[in-house]
């Protein structure tokens, strides 16, 4: 059984969610303030985190950062509806994905069981399986079994949604990949209208590999989607 | 500032103009035609002195020595004083005096004896006067002065008309001024109202305009404060739409939760089927008031790109197009090029969006729905029209529409399942986006709602 941290102000919500995520095979542990919030998420213990961003006390962003330094556990932010800019901060601050408040429950379980099923494809599947085999291109080394990516030998700090996105598109380097295609295989969902999640990870991606030869690594393919260059291997 | 004729700059100009001149007139007039009736001039007193003076020495000289002596006399007279004069008997014959054909005309006048009599000729003033002389015998006397005495009326008309130029541009001028102190507070008072009705609550009456002490600084301060007031009472408002629709979501949220708990123990019924569709319905309406609210207060600061109108449009279209078939009609687009918007593309898609819906709901079964898409020339703007062959909407309501909930009488909206947001938001998305929105009836029959939005500057 998977253990999920919910971190929400709201004691009846986060009480009726425990019941209705028991059945579905997740413990919920609810925290219902930002400080111990922030305490509980980085033990290690949890598999996934519900991190509502209108919180009493410490914000909702704040948690978030300093999880961010200590820790790639998959977050899940709840938004209200239609705050654009909290949601933007929140991907670019390194949450996995984000649920519009109020939500579905069916439509939360379904995306924690993306984020876990994708945070979980390293470790579960055989080291044998060439799909699931260590991938080079040029200076970037990713082994997915050992969920570790390096520039050069120099490791990169990525969460797992970060980490899943990079495998994508190495795999396919220099083959477009559309966002819908991305979305799908990097978030387990179809993609929405007007959803810049997966933009935003590519974003946050591209800050973290850094410039090849004064270049992008991961070009954007205007009106279709995103390529990992080449390029940088043809030298 | 520009003048109609009914401006009140131009009137409140014109009365006083007006006035000062038929004052100016009226002053003339007076003077001109009362003056010579019952006042005699300085000139015209002394005139009558002197030729009471040389009369009777003339008269004493012509009975003592003839009309030579007299002549001379005269002759000396004229030297002297530059006056003009002639001596004549009662009949008008000339007995004296060199100069006198010019005098000829008075002969015959009636002379009343012992008043002078005053004549102006070419602006030349005369006198007659009537003698006895010593013998009993009635003489007749005249002196003209040679010099014109002041500017009598009508001498120069070059003059005269430079004089009432110089007054009439001079009491203009004037007016002119106090006009303006009269009227600028008010068309600055005017400037503030008319931000403030189009919506910019910060407007106010310059300061300066407070501090002064008569009725129009009353004026200012009255209106100023009412501003804010109405200010300070609308953003309440708008602050309390916001925050209860905000805290409407948290139930919401829990009625989501515990609805699929339900769901989940019970089984599947009819009665959870409504009461989800009606928690989404909450949902979409707490959504858009919550949009509304904030595009009224405008807290958030919005995300302006260069947005792809034509493809967003053609989207929409797309997928309106598969809920209009449920209902056997079509939707037609026809775009005149690919327009590029600089704006919020989720707020635009979702204002267009809001006017194709309601479009489709209202077009009727089996009708069609028409959209297109073309740019005007100056300023660059790019307009979409939205036409449905619903019932229309009566005349009076057609700029409520866009008001949050208002509903037309005999509405089938509630039915069909419109919040009665859909064109409050595109009505305000149109606004920030420097647009307008406008909706009339059609011939036979149905609405067509036009948005007019500015076109991004390509380069």
């Amino acid at each position: 059984m998977d253990r999920i941290l919910i971190v929400d102000d709201d004691v009846d919500l986060c009480r009726l969610l425990a019941e209705r995520l028991l059945p579905e095979g997740f413990a919920l542990e609810a925290v219902h303030n930002g400080t111990r919030g922030l305490e509980r998420a980085v033990s290690h213990e949890h598999a996934l985190i519900i991190l509502d961003l209108m919180l009493p006390g410490m914000g909702g962003l704040d948690v978030l950062r300093h999880v961010r330094h200590q820790s790639p556990v998959p977050v899940l932010v709840l938004t209200a509806r239609g705050e654009d800019v909290d949601r933007i901060l929140g991907l670019e601050i390194g949450a996995d994905d984000y649920l519009p408040k109020p939500f579905n429950p069916r439509e939360l379980i379904a995306r924690i069981r993306a984020i876990l099923r994708r945070a979980s494809v390293g470790n579960s599947t055989s080291a044998g399986n060439s799909r699931n085999g260590p991938i080079a291109v040029g200076d970037i080394h990713l082994d997915p079994a050992a969920r570790e990516a390096s520039i050069d030998g120099a490791p990169i700090d990525l969460t797992s949604v970060e980490f899943n996105l990079l495998e994508v598109l190495l795999r396919d380097a220099g083959h477009v990949l559309t966002r819908e295609q991305l979305t799908e295989s990097v978030l387990g969902r179809k993609l929405g209208t007007f959803d810049r999640v997966i933009d935003v990870h590519v974003s946050n991606l591209r800050k973290k590999l850094g410039h090849a030869h004064g270049e992008e690594r991961i070009k954007t393919v205007r009106g279709s989607g995103y390529v990992f260059a080449l390029r940088t291997e043809a030298r | 500032m520009i003048f109609t004729i009914r401006s009140l700059f131009l009137k409140i100009f014109l009365w006083f103009w007006g006035t000062v001149i038929a004052i100016g007139i009226t002053f003339i007039l007076t003077w001109v035609l009362l003056h010579p009736r019952n006042f005699q001039s300085a000139s015209e007193t002394n005139l009558a002195d002197t030729a009471w003076i040389s009369g009777k020495a003339a008269v004493d000289i012509f009975e003592q020595r003839g009309s030579v002596g007299a002549s001379a006399y005269l002759q000396q007279f004229t030297i002297k004083t530059h006056l003009k004069s002639c001596l004549f008997d009662s009949s008008g014959s000339l007995l004296a005096g060199e100069v006198c054909p010019a005098l000829d005309d008075i002969r015959s006048r009636d002379v009343p004896f012992d008043v002078p009599a005053f004549h102006r000729r070419r602006g030349f003033l005369r006198v007659l006067i009537s003698l006895r002389g010593s013998r009993g015998r009635r003489y007749i006397y005249a002196v003209e002065s040679s010099e014109r005495p002041g500017p009598p009326p009508g001498i120069s008309f070059a003059s005269v008309a430079l004089r009432w130029s110089v007054a009439f541009l001079v009491s203009g001028f004037i007016c002119y001024l106090l006009t303006r102190y009269l009227t600028a507070p008010i068309l600055r008072l005017r400037e503030a109202s008319r931000h403030l009705a189009a919506g910019d609550l910060g407007a106010r009456a310059p300061a300066g305009m407070e501090r002064r002490r008569d009725e129009l600084g009353s004026l200012v301060r009255d209106f100023n404060s009412m501003a804010a007031r109405i200010e300070a009472l609308v953003s309440r408002q708008r602050q309390l739409i916001y925050d209860i629709s905000h805290e409407l979501r948290s139930p919401l949220a829990r009625l989501n939760v515990a609805l699929d708990l339900g769901r989940q123990r019970k089984g599947d019924d009819p009665a959870f089927d409504q009461a989800e569709r009606d928690i989404a319905c909450l949902d979409e309406m707490i959504e858009r008031l919550l949009t509304v609210a904030r595009l009224d207060t405008s807290a958030a600061p919005m995300t302006m790109a260069p947005v792809e109108f034509t493809a967003l449009v053609e989207q929409i279209v797309r997928s309106a197009g598969f809920e209009i078939q449920e209902q056997e009609g079509a939707i037609h687009l026809s775009a005149q090029g690919q327009y590029v918007v600089q704006g919020n593309a989720e707020l635009l898609h979702s204002a267009i969006e809001n006017i194709i819906r309601n479009a489709v709901r209202y077009t009727g079964r089996g009708n069609a729905v028409e959209v297109s898409l073309e740019s005007t020339g100056d300023p660059v703007l790019v307009r979409i029209l939205v036409r449905d062959q619903g019932p229309g909407v009566p005349e009076q309501d057609l700029l409520n529409i866009f008001h949050p909930f208002y509903r037309v009488a005999d509405d089938r909206n509630r039915e069909s399942g419109g919040t009665g947001l859909g064109l409050a938001i595109a009505d305000r998305v149109a606004r920030i986006h420097n647009g307008t929105i406008t909706a009339r009836n059609v011939i036979p029959h149905g609405l067509e709602v036009e948005m007019r939005l500015p076109l991004a500057s390509r380069g």
